[in-house]
């Protein structure tokens, strides 16, 4: 008898079957926050959070390359710090719920909402005129990588001696050079649509970048 | 503009991601550089091991080595057990007096099957992260249970914490890198 749950992929397979139940995913989000009524902005943040974690779940083959700080910092921009807070604290615990709870985990909300809380201080300055500035919001997320992984890093304090952190910060920098310019693909690609239907549903639109059409 | 900004992004992520193995041998190298010198890591180990390579594996109290179980025992490159040190305050093995080992995996592997099976070592490689060893000896980390959310081999290189995994190690002659239960 066949046995279908005896395939063995590899990583590269593993990594494509990923990516098409990513975009399996994305597609009928992207069809649903698009019928939103405006004004419904709980469940465009529900939509964005299952969407962050679920790509950061599949996207785990990649090393360090998630779509989340993006969205938390469009959060931010588009729904103000508190929102963004609470956004990245359930992102960080629902895709750790598969990818291993710890005391990481508290970091990682951390650094999420801190980069939310940058969002929405910088709301302003990603407007530009009608639409939002991809090269602002790319420039922020490149940087973003790096700061998210330095403040998950102080995590590490609790096994290693404080004079041994600044080596360990220097043999992560690859890991948050490809974090960074993971960030910038998605802030490339994902800020101009999800601006675009964020600032639809959002009921607070003075804080944030409207209106916006997509960015072309 | 944005229609060109997207496939250059791409572009640069697989540039940087194709980098990334050079990068961590680059960091990696550099970070190998602050490890501390390797004398005082001999402390309590046979002298006739002094400038030569050894590694240790300490067991939890709740969890000792059936035969490790009091003391450290000493056994040389050739298979030999030199004797027990009991003054160590934890129980386990040392295996010594190696040279010339450069990369920690070969020579954990190598200095691990002197011991004849009693210290085997098992564990996953994981495609990013390279080998993340579960099982030495015979005690495999789920087995460690207790007030706390869960325990791993942590690795130290000549007395410290290390930087880098078993996969990534680059030893020098006269290092000692030790592995004991660590739990968080």
């Amino acid at each position: 008898m066949l046995d279908a749950h005896a395939v063995v992929l590899s990583p590269i397979e593993a990594l494509f079957l990923n990516l098409s139940l990513l975009c399996i995913v994305a597609w009928p989000m992207w069809i649903a926050g698009k019928s939103l009524r405006p004004g419904n902005d709980l469940a465009m943040l529900a939509l964005l959070a299952l969407f962050a974690t679920s790509g950061r779940i599949l996207l785990d083959p990649l090393p360090n390359i998630q779509p989340v700080t993006v969205v938390v910092l469009l959060v931010g921009a588009h729904y103000g710090a508190s929102r963004s807070v609470a956004f990245a604290s359930v992102v960080a615990i629902s895709s750790n719920l598969v990818l291993g709870h710890g005391i990481w985990t508290l970091y990682q909300a951390l650094a999420w909402s801190l980069v939310g809380i940058t969002g929405s201080s910088l709301s302003r300055i990603f407007r530009n005129g009608n639409s939002i500035s991809i090269r602002r919001v790319g420039a922020v997320a490149f940087v973003a990588g790096f700061a998210f992984d330095w403040v998950v890093s102080i995590s590490a304090l609790h096994s290693i001696p404080l004079e041994s952190f600044p080596v360990y910060l220097m043999v992560g920098l690859p890991f948050d050079l490809v974090h960074a310019t993971g960030n910038l693909v998605f802030a490339v690609w994902l800020s101009g649509p999800l601006s675009e239907i964020m600032t639809r549903q959002s009921s607070q639109s003075k804080a944030v970048v409207e209106p916006v059409k997509n960015a072309s | 503009m944005s229609d060109l900004m997207k496939p250059a992004s791409i572009i640069l992520l697989v540039i940087v991601v194709a980098s990334l193995p050079f990068l961590q041998d680059s960091v990696n190298d550099e970070a190998a550089k602050f490890v501390s010198d390797s004398e005082s890591s001999h402390d309590g180990l046979p002298t006739q091991w002094d400038g030569k390579q050894a590694i240790c594996i300490f067991f939890p109290e709740s969890n000792t080595h059936p035969e490790f179980s009091t003391g450290v025992t000493m056994i040389d490159s050739d298979g030999e057990t030199i004797g027990v040190n009991d003054a160590l305050n934890s129980t386990g093995a040392c295996v010594g007096g190696f040279e010339g080992y450069e990369q920690g995996m070969d020579f954990m592997m190598d200095a691990t099957r002197v011991a004849g099976g009693l210290l085997s070592v098992g564990y996953t490689m994981d495609p990013n992260w390279g080998p993340f060893v579960h099982t030495i000896g015979g005690l495999n980390v789920d087995e460690v249970q207790g007030d706390f959310s869960g325990a791993y081999w942590s690795l130290s290189h000549n007395g410290e914490y290390s930087m880098v995994g078993i996969g990534d190690l680059t030893m020098s002659q006269g290092d000692v890198i030790s592995w004991e239960i660590a739990t968080w």
